[in-house]
């Protein structure tokens, strides 16, 4: 496991001098994250490297993950799909999964949760365990990923008794909150540039990835990364690139991992492939969720990276494109609109035809391509690493420590 | 890395009484404030006019530290928003030239903010409605305050200890000072003054920095260059 001295290069002494400055304060205090997988999607991601990195700003974490059945994850991709305003059938029997499990992870996980100081619960799943857990000593935030401005409310209401005893909670952007009745804070995502999916490749790898994939490395490569989500729209993404492909001999890639949490992705696979059966340059690859090193080689490869949501939380592919230095053309939604800024980072569109009429542009102007993928970059560099993530979680521990004025001074 | 083996900026210099400067820095936690998002030019109204002190204060002096590029055209999240969310230029120009550091305190602030958007309610046929996604959202952000470990001993090292700065100490110093000092001055002019003739030309070159409508990267390089100036050209080493 890397060191945090291994940023150095990347992001200045300044900035880990921070980090240990911060984390002075909060030296062994016992925290707990608890999701609800260790592989896939970005949810995982950040806590593979948040653990460690606390842990070695002396602050004492533990990840633990709640176990469940297919139809589990079958309801809570209901709450997700719910939270983002889909309608679902939510029925007993999806309340007694989802009731029944919490209730068996909180046998197994109640001594650690209730001795921790701080417990950081991330998204519906295991939202619960708060209730299951009535000796806790420390203070319980509910880390919403997804964005919830606008549930199906009868997912809202289920969910609401649970969420609002909590402490605190934490959204990505004030958008995506709903009114409860504790302290709502607002921090951005990031990405770990170091991370096999961020790293800088070699060239041959780079390469090598073309020949690997049967991509052409002469023609335009348009890709886009994420699971097989009717969020995400692939289908939509498909008719942008046919739109496209009258004018010019682009290639697309669609390339997603599934997620141990997400049962849904197979159907939406399946329409995929069948929208892409015909076209030899439409490449639909399924990945295992360990194949970040393949998918920094596809994003590396790419000339413009699409993300073109309908619904999203962050984006953290969006960051790992920008990461890249390519022009990203993102859906007009959610987190993507702290990332992709109008002729300086890509280029926001709310359709097909709005996408095929900006790759179109990108193409023709190769030098736009060159300068917002720069841009991108830096603009990554100094807001989206994680870094300034870490950074934002150790201030709110102080906070959530210390309590919340306008000024809290933590060494003087 | 110990954060007691941070180098500590000391060069020699002349022996004085004066304390050396203590470089802080500082982090935001932002949280949503209690007031519900406001999604029309009246409701906007309103809710300026309940929200807390700290609340005005993030949306014009703390969107400087927010993650963005660079956007002259507008610095406070009010000009922002009627202009992005209601379209309405006039409303924005107008409140896009209040500089919240020319007032004496946030009450006052508010009080021209809210004579503005009821002079634009006056004015129109209409109230300007944002789409259901556009809200104005009511923030307020705790600054959690640390030290660096480093110190100025001497004027004269102040330009390359504010080059190596990083913007949020900059913010701290030059921005939340304003705020947070009795002389309502940036820390440097009030550390400079117990210089007195070594401190009084980098006081004056301060006092000229128009720094509300810079970002804190041009803060940065502007600083430095009225240092320079104010010491005859080069390097102040």
């Amino acid at each position: 496991m890397r060191s945090l001295q291994a940023y150095e290069p990347i992001v200045g002494p300044a900035v880990l001098h921070q980090l240990w400055q911060l984390a002075d304060n909060l030296q062994g205090l016992k925290v707990v994250h608890v999701n609800s997988t260790r592989t896939g999607g970005g949810v995982a991601e950040i806590l593979s490297w948040m653990i460690p990195f606390m842990n070695e700003l002396g602050i004492d974490t533990s990840w633990e993950v709640v176990e469940g059945n297919a139809p589990f994850f079958a309801v809570t991709k209901m709450f997700h799909n719910g939270l983002q305003g889909n309608q679902v059938n939510l029925l007993h029997h999806h309340i007694e999964s989802y009731e029944d499990t919490n209730r068996a992870n909180a046998e197994k996980l109640r001594p650690v949760l209730e001795e921790a100081d701080i417990v950081f619960i991330h998204d519906p799943q295991p939202a619960m365990l708060m209730h299951l857990c009535p000796n806790r000593r420390g203070k319980w935030i509910w880390r919403c990923h997804i964005d919830a401005s606008r549930p199906y409310r009868p997912v809202w209401k289920y969910l609401r008794p649970f969420l609002e005893t909590y402490d605190a909670s934490i959204f990505s952007m004030s958008q995506f909150s709903r009114s409860l009745p504790h302290p709502q804070f607002l921090l951005a995502p990031s990405i770990d540039p170091l991370s096999d999916k961020n790293v800088n490749l070699p060239d041959e790898e780079i390469q090598a990835t073309y020949k690997r994939f049967n991509l052409d490395p002469g023609r335009p490569v348009l890709t886009q990364v994420s699971r097989f989500d009717r969020f995400k729209d692939p289908l939509g993404v498909i008719l942008g690139y046919q739109l496209v492909k009258k004018f010019s001999p682009v290639q697309l890639v669609l390339a997603g991992g599934g997620a141990d949490d997400d049962p849904e992705g197979a159907e939406v696979l399946r329409e995929v492939n069948e929208a892409a059966k015909d076209d030899p340059d439409i490449h639909v690859l399924l990945l295992p969720p360990d194949a970040h090193r393949t998918i920094n080689a596809l994003q590396s490869c790419a000339d413009i990276i699409i993300q073109k949501s309908t619904k999203e939380g962050f984006g953290l592919t969006v960051t790992e494109g920008l990461w890249k230095g390519k022009p990203v053309l993102g859906g007009y939604v959610g987190g993507i609109l702290l990332q992709v800024i109008n002729h300086h980072t890509g280029f926001l569109v709310n359709s097909p035809e709005g996408l095929a009429q900006r790759v179109r542009y990108l193409l023709n102007h190769p030098e736009m391509i060159r300068t917002m993928g720069d841009k991108g970059r830096e603009f990554v560099r100094e807001n989206f690493l994680l870094t300034r993530h870490l950074r934002e979680y150790l201030t709110l521990m102080t906070g959530l420590r210390r309590g919340f004025s306008s000024r809290l001074v933590v060494a003087a | 890395m110990d954060v007691k083996t941070r180098k500590i900026v000391k060069r020699n210099s002349s022996k004085t009484e004066v304390t050396p400067f203590q470089i802080k820095d500082c982090a935001l936690i932002v949280r949503i404030s209690d007031q519900l998002p406001a999604i029309n030019l009246r409701e906007l109204r309103e809710r300026v006019g309940n929200c807390s002190a700290d609340s005005l204060y993030h949306h014009f002096c703390e969107t400087v530290l927010r993650p963005s590029f660079d956007d002259p055209e507008f610095h406070n999240d009010f000009a922002i928003w009627a202009r992005r969310a209601l379209h309405d230029h006039v409303l924005a120009e107008k409140l896009e030239i209040l500089d919240p550091y020319s007032f004496s305190d946030m009450e006052e602030l508010r009080k021209e903010v809210i004579d503005i958007l009821d002079d634009r309610l006056s004015e129109t046929y209409y109230v300007p409605w944002a789409l259901h996604d556009r809200a104005f959202y009511f923030h307020s952000a705790t600054t959690v305050v640390f030290d660096t470990n480093i110190t100025i001993d001497s004027p004269e090292k102040l330009c390359d200890a504010i080059a190596e700065m990083t913007t949020s100490s900059l913010y701290y110093h030059f921005w939340e000072a304003r705020r947070r000092t009795p002389e309502r001055r940036d820390d440097f002019t009030v550390w400079l003054k117990a210089w007195n003739d070594r401190g009084i030309p980098l006081i004056k070159a301060f006092s000229q920095i128009d720094f509300y409508f810079m970002s804190l990267r041009e803060l940065q390089q502007r600083t430095c260059q009225v240092i320079r100036e104010a010491t005859g050209g080069g390097s102040v080493k």
